[in-house]
C-alpha cells in the first residue's frame, strides 16, 4: 500500500514571485499533485524526477572521487569560470562564491545575461522600490508597464495587486486604479484594467522622461502647452493617474521579454520615474523577474564581493565585471545548477570547455564536456534552504523530498576540498623555498 | 584543554575595577580561568595593555538594508579590495572595503580592530533569514541584531485596540520568530506616515489614524514590553525627527515620555540639534547630556560623526528622502510591507562644512559632557557617521586634548556658537574610560554577563594593544586578538577566523498570540505564517531576566 501525504505552504521557485502557500502531494516517493501552483508552479515540480548520478570523465563514481577530481581539475584550470545557474538555494550560492574566490576564478550568475542593464542602473542611480506585500497593502494605482503578467507571473495579480485586499486598501480590487501600459508588441496582460494606454517602442524614453519631468512639476512643464506634441499628450494622461494615487506602484519586466527592446537608458528612466514619484505622492518601482532564484544570487555575491554580478577574482581581490564574467575564454568551468536552463549565450562560451557541473540534471547535461557531473536535488523540493523571491524577500524552502543530495552541501564540500589543497600547495612552496 | 596564560600586562578591567594593575590573565577552553596548569602557552604581555574585546553596541552590518548600501557603492569598493589575509582559517575569503565592507571582510577588519562582539542595530523582521545568513559569513565577532518594530502595523493595531499585554506577546513571538536580541524603535510612528505620504515632522502626540495610536504610545509599550519580557537589553531608541534643527526638543520629550523606565537612546548625537533664531541648527547638546547625565535609567550611544565618507542607511526612510533632496546624491528607498521603511545615501561629512563641523562638535560634547561613561557609550552608527574603521580615531580626539583643539581650529566654526567645545572642554578620557565606553559599558547596558570583562568564568575575548601615546595608531592596530580562547590576531596580523556566535533571545509567550497572528498574516501576509519564523540557531538563546510584573 502506498502512502499518500500532503506537504503545506511550500515555496514555490517557478518565478520570482516565490508562492509559498503551494500544497505538494507525495506519494512513493514522487510528487503526484500541486494546489495552489499556477501552470508555471506545476511545471517547476513536475514530478520531481531528477536523476542521482556521479560520473567522471563518462564513468560512475563515488561522491568523495567525484568532488576530488572537480577539485584538481578546476586547480590545474588558468582561468577557471564559477557559474551559478538556476534551482539552487542561497546557500549553494554562498559556497559557490567561496569556491571562487578560494580558486581566485571568475564568476558570474544568470543575473548577467537577463537583467544586467536594470542592476547597473540601480547601482549608479538607486531606485523607489517596495516589496511585494506592500503594494498589496497600500498601492491605490498600480500601473503595469508592458509586463505579460499572465504568462510570466500567472499569481501576481491573485496573491499581490490589484486583486487582493490590503491593510490600506480594504476593498481590494475596487480599491484601485489599475492602468495597463502596452509598450508596441509589449502588452500588459492583466484582466480588468481601467484604463489602457499605448505607446510605441521608438517613444518609451520620452513618454518615462516626460513622466518624471511631470511628477517633479517644474514650472517650465507647466508652461506647455496641452494639446503639444507626443509624448506630452500620452505623458500627461498617464500622469493624472500616477498622481491621483496616494501610494503608486509601478509593475515592470525586469528581464528581457522577445516582444521588447529593453536599453539600459529604459531601466535608468523607469528607476528616476520611481523615485521622482516621491516628489508629490509615494511610489514604488517593482521588477518582476522569472524563476530558480535569481535575486539570491545578487545578494549573495553583493554580501560576499561588493558586486552584485560578474566578479573575476584573478588577482586574489573581487574585480567588477560585468560584462566579461561568464563570455570570456576560459578553460575549466563550474556549473552549478540546472544546466538545461543555462542561458543561451553561456552555452555557447561553455561549448568545448571542460566542465563540472553539480545541480540538478547535471548528468544530462546539454553542455559540451563534462568530465565531473554530480546530480543533485532541486532547492525547494529536494533540499531545505533559502531562496530570495524578486524584491528580496528571503523565503524559506521546504523539501518534500529528501531523496537527493543537497547541492549546497556538495558545493559546501568542494570549497572546502579546493580550500585545504590550496593550503596544502603553499605550505610546500614554502617549504622548498626555505 | 585549550589553555593561555597573557603574562604581565596592564589589566584594564574597570568590571571588576582593574585599572593599570600588572596581573596575569588565564584562559582555558574559551574562558577566563583563575589558573592554568604551568605548561600552558604564555602569552608575553609585559609593556602592553591588556583589555576585554570591545563591543559594538550599534552598528549596520548584516541586514537586507547593509546590502543595498554595498550594491550601491561599487565606486567605494573598486577602490578599496581586501585580499585574503589569512593563512590558516578554513576557508580565507577576500572581499572589499569601504565605508560598508562586505561579510567577511567586516569580521576581518572588526576583529582586527579589537572588537569581537557586534550588533546589528536595525533588522526588518521579514529580512530576518537575510541577516543571520550576512552574520554566518561574518567571520570572529559574535552577533545579534535588534528587530524593527516601532512601526509594525500589528503592533499599532493592538496599541490602537488597547491591548498591550498582547503587544508584550507579540514581541515576545517576533523576537524567537525572528532570532532577534532586542527590541528597536526607528522613528516611532514617522516610518508608518512616512508610507502614508507625510512628509512633515512628527511629534510625540502626533496620531497615526487613531489618537490611541502615537509615536508616545508605541513607545511606552515597546519600552514596557522589554522590561516585562526581562530581555537583556532595554528597548534600543531611535527618536522622531532624526537630523532636523529643534529636534533636542523631541529627544527630550520623549526621555521624559519614557520617564523612569529603562531606555536606550542611540545615535544621541543626531538628536541633538537645536534651533537658532532664524531657524537653523545649532547644538542642543548640553540640555540633552545634562538630562541623560541626571537619570539613571537611561542609556545611550553617541553616534559621533567623523570626516570623510559615510554611508547612511536606515530604516528612518523619510531622513534618506530629505537628504537625497538637499544633496542630490543617489538614493534607494526599499519600503518594507507592513513592518518598516529602509533608505540609503551615501554622504561625505567635510570639515570646511558647517553642518558637518556641528555634527562633529556635538557628539564630542556628548563625551565630554557625560558624567558616567557606563551610560553613555562610544559609536559612530557605522556607516552612518563614519566607519567603525574610525574608532582609533574617534579615542585620540578624546584622550588627547591637543590633537581635538587643533582638529576643532580646522572645522567651519559658523554653526558652532554655543557649543561648548568651542568654549574649550578641557577633560580627556582615561584609559579605563576608553575601557569602559568601548566594551565593559556596551556589554553591560546589552545585558550581555560573560563579556566586556576579565572576570572568572567570562568569555575569554581578550584584546592586547601596545602602548602608543599616539592613541589612535595604539587602537588601530592591537598586537594580539584573542576570540573564545583563541588567538585571532598574532603580532599584530589576523591570523585565524573561527566562526562567531550568534546572541539572541527566544522569551516565552501565550500561544493564543499566534492564532489571531495566523489570521493576520491569512489577510494581509505574502508569507505565510508557518513560513515565517527561522527555526532553530546553533547558538543557544541569552538567558531573560526573571519574569517581572505581573508576568
Amino acid at each position: 500500500m502506498t502512502s499518500t501525504t500532503a506537504i503545506d505552504d511550500v515555496t514555490c521557485l517557478g518565478c520570482g514571485c516565490a508562492c509559498d502557500d503551494v500544497r505538494v502531494v507525495v506519494e512513493a516517493g514522487r510528487i503526484v499533485g500541486v494546489q495552489n501552483a499556477c501552470a508555471l508552479g506545476a511545471g517547476w515540480f513536475g514530478d520531481s524526477e531528477v536523476p542521482s548520478r556521479i560520473t567522471v570523465d563518462g564513468c560512475d563514481a563515488t561522491l568523495d572521487d567525484a568532488i576530488a577530481a572537480a577539485s584538481t581539475r578546476l586547480r590545474a584550470a588558468a582561468r577557471p569560470l564559477v557559474y551559478l545557474g538556476l534551482s539552487i538555494s542561497c546557500e549553494a550560492q554562498r559556497a559557490g562564491v567561496a569556491v571562487a574566490d578560494i580558486l581566485r576564478a571568475r564568476v558570474d550568475s544568470v543575473t548577467s545575461a537577463t537583467t544586467l542593464p536594470l542592476v547597473l542602473a540601480a547601482q549608479e542611480r538607486g531606485f523607489a522600490s517596495s516589496t511585494l506585500g506592500e503594494i498589496r497593502n497600500r498601492a491605490d494605482v498600480v500601473v503595469f508597464w508592458g509586463v505579460d503578467v499572465e504568462r510570466r507571473y500567472p499569481r501576481f495579480a491573485s496573491r499581490y495587486v490589484p486583486e487582493p485586499i490590503g491593510t490600506h486598501v480594504p476593498d481590494g480590487r475596487r480599491g484601485r486604479r489599475v492602468i495597463a501600459i502596452d509598450v508596441g508588441a509589449a502588452q500588459s496582460t492583466v484582466a480588468d484594467v481601467d484604463h489602457r494606454f499605448t505607446v510605441p517602442p521608438a517613444a518609451e524614453l520620452a513618454v518615462l522622461t516626460a513622466l518624471q519631468a511631470l511628477a517633479r512639476e517644474s514650472s517650465s512643464i507647466r508652461a506647455i502647452p496641452p494639446d503639444g506634441d507626443a509624448p506630452w499628450p500620452v505623458a500627461r494622461a498617464i500622469a493624472a493617474h500616477l498622481l491621483s494615487g496616494r501610494y503608486v506602484a509601478l509593475v515592470f519586466d525586469a528581464e528581457p521579454d522577445e516582444r521588447a527592446v529593453r536599453s539600459p537608458q529604459r531601466f535608468d528612466a523607469i528607476l528616476a520615474l520611481s523615485q521622482a514619484l516621491n516628489e508629490r505622492t509615494r511610489g514604488a518601482a517593482v521588477g518582476l523577474r522569472a524563476g530558480g532564484n535569481r535575486s539570491g544570487a545578487d545578494s549573495v555575491f553583493t554580501a560576499h564581493t561588493g558586486f552584485p554580478v560578474g566578479v573575476d577574482f584573478e588577482r586574489g581581490i573581487p574585480r567588477f565585471d560585468p560584462y566579461g564574467g561568464s563570455t570570456r575564454a576560459t578553460d575549466v568551468a563550474l556549473v552549478i545548477g540546472d544546466a538545461s536552463l543555462i542561458p543561451r549565450p553561456v552555452a555557447d562560451t561553455l561549448a568545448g570547455v571542460q566542465l563540472v557541473v553539480i545541480g540538478p540534471r547535471a548528468s544530462e547535461s546539454p553542455l559540451g564536456s563534462a568530465t565531473v557531473t554530480i546530480d543533485t536535488g532541486v532547492a525547494g523540493i529536494h533540499s531545505a534552504g533559502t531562496a530570495f523571491r524578486v524584491d528580496d524577500v528571503p523565503l524559506s524552502l521546504r523539501a518534500p523530498l529528501r531523496d537527493r543530495l543537497s547541492a549546497a552541501d556538495v558545493i559546501s564540500s568542494l570549497a572546502r576540498h579546493v580550500a585545504m589543497a590550496r593550503r596544502q600547495t603553499s605550505r610546500t612552496e614554502r617549504a622548498s623555498a626555505r | 584543554m585549550t589553555e593561555l596564560r597573557i603574562a604581565g600586562g596592564r589589566v584594564h578591567d574597570p568590571a571588576n575595577g582593574v585599572d593599570g594593575d600588572v596581573h596575569d590573565i588565564c584562559i582555558a577552553d574559551g574562558r577566563i580561568v583563575d589558573a592554568v596548569s604551568p605548561r600552558a602557552p604564555r602569552l608575553d604581555a609585559r609593556g602592553m595593555v591588556v583589555m576585554p574585546g570591545g563591543v559594538d553596541i550599534h552598528s549596520h552590518v548584516a541586514s537586507g538594508a547593509v546590502n543595498i548600501a554595498r550594491r550601491l557603492l561599487p565606486e567605494h569598493h573598486v577602490g578599496s579590495p581586501a585580499p585574503d589575509l589569512l593563512d590558516d582559517a578554513a576557508i580565507p575569503r577576500s572581499g572589499s572595503g569601504g565605508i560598508v565592507p562586505t561579510t567577511f571582510t567586516t569580521g576581518y577588519r572588526y576583529a582586527g580592530l579589537g572588537y569581537t562582539t557586534v550588533f546589528d542595530a536595525a533588522v526588518a523582521p521579514i529580512m530576518a533569514r537575510s541577516a543571520h545568513a550576512q552574520f554566518d559569513d561574518t567571520p570572529i565577532v559574535d552577533g545579534g541584531f535588534f528587530v524593527l518594530l516601532g512601526n509594525d502595523e500589528y503592533l499599532l493595531r493592538l496599541i490602537d485596540a488597547g491591548e498591550r499585554e498582547r503587544a508584550r506577546e507579540y514581541v515576545a513571538w517576533i523576537l524567537g520568530a525572528t532570532g532577534g536580541y532586542g527590541i528597536k524603535l526607528v522613528n516611532p510612528g514617522g516610518v508608518e506616515l512616512w508610507k502614508r505620504g507625510a512628509r512633515e515632522r512628527t511629534e510625540l502626540d502626533t496620531p497615526l489614524g487613531s489618537s490611541r495610536v502615537t509615536p508616545r504610545t508605541i513607545l511606552e509599550t515597546l519600552t514596557d514590553a522589554a522590561i516585562a519580557l526581562g530581555l537583556p537589553h532595554a528597548a534600543h531608541i531611535h527618536c522622531n525627527n532624526l537630523g532636523v534643527p529643534g529636534n533636542a526638543d523631541t529627544t527630550l520629550g520623549t526621555m521624559r515620555a519614557l520617564d523612569g523606565r529603562r531606555a536606550h537612546f542611540t545615535h544621541l548625537q543626531f538628536h541633538s540639534y537645536a534651533r537658532a533664531p532664524d531657524g537653523g541648527w545649532r547644538s542642543g547638546a548640553r540640555a540633552i547630556i545634562e538630562y541623560v547625565n541626571a537619570h539613571s535609567t537611561i542609556t545611550a550611544d553617541v553616534g559621533q560623526v567623523m570626516f570623510g565618507h559615510a554611508a547612511t542607511l536606515t530604516a528612518d526612510a523619510p531622513v534618506e528622502y530629505l537628504l537625497h533632496r538637499s544633496s542630490g546624491r543617489k538614493w534607494a528607498n526599499l519600503d518594507i510591507e507592513l513592518e518598516t521603511g529602509c533608505g540609503v545615501v551615501p554622504h561625505e561629512y567635510k570639515d570646511r562644512n558647517a553642518v558637518a563641523a556641528l555634527q562633529w562638535a556635538i557628539g564630542l560634547e556628548l563625551f565630554l559632557l557625560a558624567s558616567d561613561p557606563w551610560r553613555v557609550v562610544l559609536s559612530t552608527d557605522h556607516p552612518n557617521g563614519g566607519s567603525f574603521m574610525s574608532y582609533p580615531a574617534l579615542i585620540r580626539l578624546l584622550m588627547d586634548r591637543g590633537y581635538r583643539d587643533d582638529q576643532l581650529k580646522r572645522v567651519e566654526p559658523r554653526l558652532l556658537a554655543g557649543s561648548a567645545l568651542s568654549d574649550g572642554l578641557e577633560r580627556e578620557y582615561t584609559m579605563s574610560e576608553i575601557a569602559i565606553v568601548t566594551r565593559a559599558a556596551p556589554a553591560r547596558i546589552l545585558g550581555l554577563r560573560d563579556k566586556g570583562h576579565l572576570g572568572i568564568g567570562a568569555d575569554a575575548d581578550v584584546t592586547i594593544y601596545a602602548a602608543n601615546a599616539d592613541r589612535a595608531t595604539m587602537f588601530s592596530t592591537p598586537r594580539y586578538v584573542v576570540k573564545r580562547g583563541e588567538l585571532v590576531v598574532e603580532e599584530g596580523e589576523l591570523r585565524r577566523a573561527p566562526t562567531g556566535r550568534r546572541l539572541h533571545v527566544r522569551p516565552a509567550f501565550d500561544a493564543r498570540i499566534t492564532r489571531d497572528l495566523a489570521g493576520y498574516f491569512d489577510r494581509f501576509g505574502t508569507v505565510r505564517f508557518a513560513n515565517y519564523p527561522i527555526g532553530d540557531l546553533r547558538d543557544a538563546p541569552a538567558p531573560l531576566a526573571a519574569p517581572a510584573g505581573d508576568r
